[in-house]
């Protein structure tokens, strides 16, 4: 079949027509917050409370962006008459984001679960030094961490 | 010290500035994965021409602004710093991705530039590996803040001033060059 001369000309303005009354997509982001899903690989918090400094994460990191400073401590012996314990306590614990790759293994392999992926990705700097982000920060990014998915119903019992 | 030096009164400032940080003729340094999210927010979804944010620079001469958006290797960088140097002041760059922010997963390599501070000066660096398009847009307006705020004088304020004065910080001869040995005689 042979086109007339400018049918292809009127089959584009008509595309371009039909486009024109339909909605526009765009995301109005600075004014409206996007709405991004729960599994959002956007920032990683630490939950404080959680970690051993068991330096699992730092080893296992590909891009050894993890900092963790420790020290010990002797605790009390829990009932009278035992042997003292000592344990762990962190000292720092951050995370480089101008380097992470935000691979998540950190995440995974944390056993006690301490690290948690959360959707927040504004945190640009003006300086690379910034971009190190202290324990504190990592704390504030773990209050946004969206709540874990609820257990598949049809799933393995137990 | 001349007059050039001396620094415009605030609603010149004002003015000057509204209107650089609401169009930015942006080139796009697309180097890897990173530039198809640049891509990304350059188009209808998330549209940063709404930020007054231009891509259509016939280039680097006609840009304000560089996103620098991908890896960077030493091969790379004497091209990045020249397209740099040809763009007219005053310039603004964006480092976009951990790539070029650091290196990134490729911090350890041979080959790659461990972050593209190293070569040109860079004003915002936006986090991500690849960041998300809005995450180019928060950068976006951090450094359309940044510009908001600063000294205008007639050669260019701090800025046209410090460009005057840079030494080659890094050239590309300093780049490509083979690994320093340190000195083995004690």
């Amino acid at each position: 079949m042979t086109d007339l001369p400018g049918g292809g000309l009127a089959r584009g303005l008509l595309i371009t027509l039909r486009t024109m009354g339909r909605r526009t997509g765009t995301q109005q982001y600075p004014d409206v917050q996007p709405a991004l899903p729960p599994r959002s690989r956007g920032v990683i918090g630490l939950l404080e409370e959680n970690c051993t400094v068991c330096m699992l994460c730092a080893r296992e990191c590909p891009d050894w962006c993890i900092y963790i400073d420790s020290h010990k401590e002797t605790q009390a012996p829990a009932v009278e008459g035992g042997r003292e314990r000592q344990r762990n306590v962190l000292d720092r614990f951050a995370i480089d984001y101008a380097l992470c790759m935000y691979c998540g293994i950190c995440v995974d392999v944390c056993p006690f679960d301490a690290l948690f992926w959360a959707p927040e990705f504004e945190y640009s700097e003006y300086d690379i030094r910034e971009m190190t982000h202290e324990k504190d920060r990592l704390a504030e990014w773990t209050r946004t961490a969206p709540p874990p998915p609820a257990h598949d119903p049809n799933g393995a019992a137990g | 010290m001349g007059i050039g030096d001396a620094v415009l009164p605030d609603p010149v400032k004002f003015v000057l500035n509204w209107g650089r940080r609401y169009s930015l003729w942006v080139f796009n340094f697309g180097l890897a994965c990173c530039a198809i999210e640049f891509i990304a927010t350059s188009m209808g979804r998330h549209d940063f021409i709404r930020l007054g944010v231009i891509p259509f620079a016939h280039g680097p001469r006609q840009a304000d602004l560089m996103v620098v958006s991908g890896t960077v290797t030493d091969k790379m960088a004497p091209a990045v710093k020249r397209l740099y140097e040809q763009m007219p002041e005053p310039k603004y760059v964006i480092s976009f991705g951990a790539c070029s922010n650091c290196g990134g997963p490729y911090w350890d390599s041979y080959s790659v530039t461990k972050g593209v501070d190293q070569i040109i000066p860079v004003d915002v660096y936006v986090p991500g590996c690849p960041p998300r398009p809005e995450a180019l847009l928060q950068g976006i307006l951090r450094l359309q803040d940044k510009i908001a705020g600063e000294q205008v004088s007639l050669n260019g304020g701090a800025r046209g001033a410090r460009a005057a004065r840079s030494p080659e910080r890094s050239t590309a001869r300093v780049l490509t060059a083979p690994l320093v040995r340190p000195d083995s005689s004690p």
